[in-house]
């Protein structure tokens, strides 16, 4: 039971991490770090629910019969949010280097050239 | 002032979930994941539950994702089309990572073709296995900087790629009017020519995923010269 | 291969297999981009003709299990209004862009195009909700993209802006379902409306709270749509069109799947009708005082984006139609002008409405669909925009709504407002004295190819409003799919 608690404080701790970073930070490459985090954050508390006490991967063996195998789904989920995740990344720091090509900082507070 | 703000709604957050947390360690109804995993061997022929999950029971996700890496690559190569500055590297690569980058790029390819073979019957998969490609790439460009990547015919595999997932998927439609279905002989469990089309697909994945996730590095490190 | 069962699968697979073919064959992207939506739309009146007959909504399962172990395809008449819509604005922009986007790349173009209309359909037929998530993700991504097309300063800024708030809005989503599955272990929508029966654990209110903070980033409502008038106009005008009527509009569509049906919420759900007026207040306000043309436009569709939020959460039957039929209206009428805004800025190179004067009268087709555009989002009779608003207002009446005549009176004001800046562009740009020399220029191909869409776009909304009661019985079909949960669970588990 306590184990459980462990997941969900790291994986929370990484989410609210993530959170300050993207809310306080000046620097743009510094947001984009807090969204991977929150994006990890949420990932890992996603495969932690699936967590049964003492099961194993899910995986047959050749020898082995089923015992308790953790819950399969989350995985599969969590497969595909953590590679929608990494392309959102890549187009975010592309867009990044075009825009330090383009102003010459990546400075938030000075990117402001579209107002009311 | 912005620090100060954000440390308040921090801090508000911490004691909210603190006080969230018990119900959620109560194992709930798991429902989906026990049928699952009883019908992965009968129905599927793969030994690797989240496999069967992923090509199988949840397909039309990956068809979803696959899109998704597409557009990553697409995207990134579209910001760097005629880009006009060449990034020079600073410093010059040591005679280790020089050498060892040449002998080691065919292993790790061979890594990454072993993983996605595999997929079906070890942990791991198309995207696990494209992903280590990737790197292989990478560290390739690590050891010289002036290696360049054929951009268009690359983007021309990622398409036929592409095509043969949702190929595949049809020919499930012609065989039996359902799409992605595992229409082709499940063979005997846990050895490698088994669980239908599952393989087939993971390989396509991993080699179009080998190929998108080396493009986006490509590009990111050298700019115009990969159009 | 043409079963029933089959048919509307390919209303996603269409546009994906012309997405990955336009990268193949350069040449060819400008056909298939084309081409997309005409088989889509060919595919949702066979659909349609179907549904009339049997009235019965058809389920696709795919992968050949059963609900709730697979993901599935709904097709009610709310799925197939959606997808009709978003494939009549695709047409349009579509053929826009032939004549508007002219660059060596522009294969690149038609793909990312293909793929908005992938994630859009995928978006409004799924039945499994991470199966949303990831098509909305497409939705999203595409766009993120397209913003940036235009490679200036300004589109980067934009672009960045919305792909932060956007994968914001996205983590957020993800967390929503993360606490569903927790709790219930299924990710069927129609399984989780069979378990959830009434929103009362603190839970269920988390989970809601994050689910539509997340699409309601891409949705626009208030205080999470500061993306969107910095988006909008630094976008290529056809992909304004696209994301002003389609993108947002599945956005809200997600939110109000969530409430009514997953959530099972039959009734007036106050933080959102909140949220839809300070969405409406504040978008006519700051769309006042706005000198750049696509801007303004662009705080106009965050205003009605408000109107339509409003209609939807007051929770009856009629409410929910007339929601809908705002939809329609304000997506037809929004993405005329948005294609109008590209057809000046094409020719004359400049937004500025104080520039624009008086060049209307040169170019007259353009200029008078546009006020019949503006006329339509007005309400003012016989266009579609007359029926909507009128069957918003009424519907108003007829529930019990607090603040009822403050209700009615903010919208009937923020029309006011509508009306001063709308009739003070007509008047601007219509007027006679031109203040410097202006050709009365031949018309090319590329300008007819933009011009006849916007003017196709002007017939359909004068003769959708001559049609008012056909119009309402089928919106009406399409709101009962919304609203009554337990017809939506029958069909999909079969009497689980």
């Amino acid at each position: 039971m306590f184990k459980m608690y462990i997941y969900f404080i790291a994986s929370f701790g990484l989410f609210l991490i993530g959170l300050y970073a993207v809310l306080s930070k000046k620097n743009l490459i510094k947001v984009i770090l807090g969204l991977s985090l929150m994006e990890t954050g949420v990932n890992l508390f996603l495969i932690s629910l699936g967590y049964v006490n003492g099961g194993t991967a899910p995986i047959f063996e050749r020898a082995l019969s089923p015992s308790k195998m953790v819950d399969p789904v989350p995985q599969a989920l969590v497969l595909t949010s953590i590679v929608i995740g990494v392309s959102v990344t890549a187009l975010a720091l592309s867009l990044c280097v075009k825009l330090h090509e383009k102003t010459g900082t990546l400075d938030l507070t000075k990117i402001r050239s579209l107002k009311w | 002032m912005k620090k100060i703000l954000s440390l308040i709604v921090i801090l508000t957050l911490i004691v909210a979930i603190w006080h969230f947390l018990p119900a959620l360690s109560k194992n709930k109804a798991f429902k989906i994941g026990h049928f699952y995993i009883e019908h992965a061997i009968k129905d599927t022929g793969a030994s690797n539950v989240v496999t069967s999950i992923v090509l199988n029971f949840r397909g039309f996700d990956t068809l979803g994702e696959v899109t998704v890496l597409f557009l990553a690559s697409l995207g990134v190569g579209f910001l760097f089309s005629g880009n006009t500055k060449n990034y020079k590297p600073e410093i010059q690569p040591s005679l280790i990572l020089r050498v060892s980058s040449r002998l080691l790029f065919p292993l790790f390819i061979m890594f990454g073709a072993y993983i996605f073979i595999h997929g079906h019957l070890t942990p791991g998969g198309g995207f696990q296995g494209g992903s280590i490609i990737a790197s292989a790439v990478l560290f390739l460009y690590l050891g010289s900087k002036d290696k360049k990547l054929p951009g268009h015919f690359i983007e021309y595999l990622e398409s036929l790629s592409g095509l043969g997932f949702i190929g595949i998927g049809f020919a499930g439609i012609l065989a039996s009017n359902i799409f992605l279905n595992n229409f082709m002989p499940k063979g005997i469990v846990y050895t490698l020519f088994s669980a239908g089309i599952i393989p087939v697909i993971y390989i396509i994945i991993g080699i179009k995923v080998g190929l998108e996730l080396s493009k986006i590095v490509a590009d990111l490190i050298k700019g115009e010269e990969n159009v | 291969m043409v079963n029933i069962n089959i048919l509307p699968l390919y209303l996603i697979l269409i546009p994906l297999t012309f997405a990955f073919l336009s990268l193949l064959f350069n040449k060819l992207s400008k056909a298939l981009g084309v081409l997309a939506p005409v088989l889509n739309l060919l595919i949702i009146y066979k659909l349609s003709y179907i549904f009339f007959q049997s009235k019965a909504s058809i389920i696709v399962n795919l992968g050949g299990w059963k609900p709730p172990f697979c993901i599935n395809l709904v097709i009610a008449p709310l799925s197939l209004f959606l997808a009709f819509l978003i494939s009549l604005i695709a047409l349009a922009s579509s053929i826009y862009s032939i004549g508007y986007i002219h660059d060596k790349l522009s294969y690149k173009y038609y793909s990312l195009f293909l793929l908005l209309i992938t994630g859009a359909t995928g978006s409004v037929l799924t039945g499994d909700i991470f199966n949303l998530f990831v098509f909305f993700e497409i939705l999203c991504i595409s766009s993120y993209i397209l913003v940036a097309y235009e490679k200036n300063k300004d589109s980067y800024e934009a672009a960045i802006k919305y792909l932060v708030q956007g994968s914001l809005g996205s983590t957020l989503m993800l967390l929503g379902i993360a606490i569903l599955y927790g709790l219930y272990g299924t990710l069927n929508m129609a399984d989780l409306a069979n378990h959830i029966t009434g929103i009362n654990s603190i839970y269920l209110k988390t989970a809601l709270a994050l689910l539509i903070s997340g699409f309601g980033v891409e949705a626009a409502i208030f205080p999470l749509n500061t993306w969107l008038p910095d988006a909008h106009p630094a976008a290529p005008s056809s992909i304004s069109a696209m994301l002003s009527g389609v993108a947002i509009k599945v956005g809200v569509y997600a939110i109000f799947r969530v409430v009514f049906t997953i959530f099972g919420h039959n009734t007036l759900f106050l933080p959102l009708l909140a949220l839809g007026i300070f969405t409406l207040i504040t978008g006519e306000l700051s769309a006042y005082k706005q000198d750049n043309l696509k801007r303004l436009l662009a705080y106009s569709s965050t205003g009605q984006i408000g109107l339509i939020v409003i209609a939807l959460s007051i929770g009856s039957n009629e409410s929910i139609t007339a929601g809908l039929y705002q939809i329609l209206s304000h997506a037809l009428a929004k993405s005329l002008l948005f294609l109008s805004a590209g057809y000046f800025l094409y020719k004359y190179k400049t937004l500025a409405i104080s520039k624009l004067k008086g060049l209307g009268r040169s170019n007259i087709l353009v200029f008078s669909s546009m006020i019949i555009a503006i006329f339509s989002l007005l309400g003012i009779p016989p266009m579609i925009g007359f029926y909507s608003k009128f069957s918003i207002l009424m519907s108003l009446f007829s529930s019990p709504v607090p603040a009822l005549y403050a209700i009615v009176i903010s919208i009937i004001l923020m029309t006011g407002v509508e009306a001063a800046y709308f009739l003070r562009l007509i008047g601007s740009m219509g007027t006679n004295d031109i203040s410097y020399e202006q050709n009365i220029s031949q018309k090319s191909t590329s300008d007819w190819l933009m011009i006849i869409p916007i003017i196709t776009l002007a017939i359909l909304i004068i003769i959708a409003g001559f049609y008012p009661h056909m119009i309402q019985t089928v919106l009406g079909n399409a709101a009962d799919n919304l609203f009554y949960k337990n017809n939506y669970v029958f069909r999909v588990l079969g009497g689980y």
